[in-house]
């Protein structure tokens, strides 16, 4: 019976897999293999594979279009929006997550609010108030877009790791006489350090990908990858062009996604989004 | 475990981090607010009036548009849900294989959302290899169309795609809460495996099934961008239509009647599902 049980379990393990495989991996594949499609042998029906395979698309896309400086842009903004938003979120975290504020409840839902609230209505009418100011079409003002669409999740996690902290060994320290700041470093920062981590990923990954906001507010000033890639898939849609593009969106993030695997643990993101 | 009474300082500490977000999109609200009713106008003279409200209920493209884009919500969730939940419950209890399927099923997490929507145009498309291999299989004559398709498919397959890894982390939370001696109990009692599932498992999960599929349902409902590459030329979805309307042909107030809309069932949601989640938690006060 109970070894019955293990084999079912085996076989259900390799199944889902190869469902797994195919249903994640084949829309990867066929971009990869659109991306290679060399221009002077196109690839149509009925042909399952391409008959020659070059770089000439990549090359194409690296010299004739933006995309470097739309990398550049991208990758430069998201550093930025992790830093200021941690800044933002650690002492916010700190009191939501050790000390007995009134309304907390009020206060950790409200903190979801630029995630709950649609994307395309804040970056609408946000970008009124950011012209008021003079932020639209700055790199500041992209810089504060971003960091809004990250912090959520910045002092969720880290909230859930401040709590997650023994009074005892606070206690223990300021018994033996520790001071303010040797509590912040040697116990504090320690030992959220798992959420900061991981809080660190999701508002980088969130900046990445952000499209609305910086669809609105940066172009055509700033393009990033993802505002560069809806025009590739707009009225003017170019197939090879867009699987290039994506692909070289995808790339980092999926490294970062096997680095980060050990990090990413199911708790982290339920305990920042388990419950409004 | 005994926390600390929140002092003075306490509270100014919460401000950068809720200050930023209230000032933010506390000033987006209160404009699209203001500009559904004409105040603050940038068009013209500025003046309270209900007119744009009439102007968009009286109009039937923006009732479709409404319909639409509560239906890709509302199908989405579902569909999110239905797939992500049986591989939550065969995650739970580890074994050999597991680590590489789940690493593999949280792939789509770290593709961004319009890299997903093209990673399935291509599939889906005309000529795409889903068309190809069902007709080499002699299931259909002609390809399907399911790009662009009138009633919205390849908007919820792209949605389903994209959001499995992220209700399935939530769900994978809410199961590893449920305490193994409450299954071993039932199962000493005779229950079979349908029941422990009606029984036990789904109601303990309850809070993060409500959670995800609420997250899922805004998520799809406020979409802008993978309905304008893979959505029906009409109806666009509510978020399309807001942005078109108001950077297309420049009619903000009416963009903001739209933008008020899908704040106001967004949040009516939200507080529907804090609601439910309330009652199955049992913290009715």
């Amino acid at each position: 019976m109970n070894k019955n049980r293990r084999v079912l379990n085996r076989i259900l393990t390799i199944f889902f897999i190869v469902v797994q495989i195919v249903w994640v991996g084949l829309p990867i594949l066929m971009a990869v293999l659109w991306s290679l499609v060399d221009p002077d042998h196109p690839w149509s029906f009925p042909n399952v594979f391409p008959e020659y395979l070059s770089w000439a698309q990549w090359k194409y896309v690296f010299n004739y279009t933006n995309i470097l400086r739309a990398l550049k842009t991208s990758y430069l903004l998201a550093p930025c929006a992790v830093l200021l938003s941690l800044l933002l979120s650690l002492p916010t975290a700190y009191v939501l997550g050790r000390k007995n504020v009134k309304g907390k409840k009020f206060f950790q839902t409200l903190v979801l609010l630029p995630i709950i609230m649609p994307g395309m209505v804040v970056a609408l009418f946000l970008s009124r108030v950011f012209a008021a100011f003079h932020l639209t079409q700055s790199f500041f003002g992209l810089v504060l877009a971003h960091t809004l669409m990250g912090i959520p999740y910045m002092i969720r996690v880290l909230t859930a790791s401040f709590e997650a902290i023994p009074q005892d060994i606070i206690d223990a320290a300021e018994n033996l006489g520790a001071n303010t700041w040797i509590k912040i470093k040697d116990i504090l920062l320690p030992m959220v350090r798992p959420g900061l981590l991981s809080g660190i990923v999701f508002v980088f990954t969130a900046s990445i990908e952000e499209f609305n906001l910086t669809f609105i507010i940066g172009t055509p000033t700033f393009e990033t990858i993802p505002t560069i890639l809806y025009s590739f898939l707009g009225y003017n849609f170019i197939r090879t062009n867009a699987s290039v593009v994506a692909l070289i969106m995808m790339i980092p993030n999926i490294i970062m996604l096997f680095v980060v695997e050990r990090l990413l643990k199911s708790d982290y993101l339920s305990a920042s989004l388990g419950k409004l | 475990m005994e926390r600390k009474k929140a002092s003075a300082v306490d509270y100014l500490l919460l401000l950068p981090g809720i200050g930023f977000i209230v000032i933010f999109i506390g000033s987006s609200i209160y404009i699209t607010v203001a500009q559904s009713f004409g105040l603050l106008s940038i068009t013209g003279k500025s003046q309270f009036t209900f007119r744009f409200w009439e102007e968009v209920f009286h109009d039937k493209e923006s009732l479709d548009s409404i319909l639409f884009s509560l239906k890709i919500g509302l199908l989405s969730s579902v569909a999110t849900l239905l797939c992500a939940f049986p591989m939550a419950l065969f995650l739970r209890k580890s074994g050999p294989g597991k680590g590489l399927l789940s690493t593999i099923i949280k792939i789509p997490q770290f593709i961004p959302a319009l890299v997903a929507a093209f990673l399935i145009i291509n599939l889906i498309s005309y000529h795409g290899i889903v068309n190809e291999v069902l007709m080499a299989l002699h299931i259909i004559d002609k390809p399907l169309r399911m790009l662009n398709d009138k009633f919205g498919w390849g908007v919820v397959l792209i949605q389903v795609w994209k959001n499995i890894p992220f209700v399935l982390l939530i769900l994978q939370g809410s199961l590893a809460s449920i305490r193994d001696d409450t299954v071993d109990a039932a199962k000493n009692l005779g229950a079979g495996a349908f029941s422990i599932l009606m029984r036990i498992y789904i109601p303990l999960a309850m809070p993060g099934i409500l959670i995800s599929m609420i997250l899922m349902f805004i998520k799809a409902f406020g979409d802008f961008s993978i309905t304008s590459v893979a959505g029906p030329a009409y109806p666009p979805s509510i978020a399309l239509r807001m942005r078109n309307t108001a950077t297309l042909f420049q009619e903000w107030d009416k963009a903001a009647v739209l933008g008020v809309v899908i704040i106001v069932i967004t949040l009516l949601i939200t507080w529907l599902y804090s609601r439910l989640a309330d009652f199955v938690t049992g913290d009715e006060k």
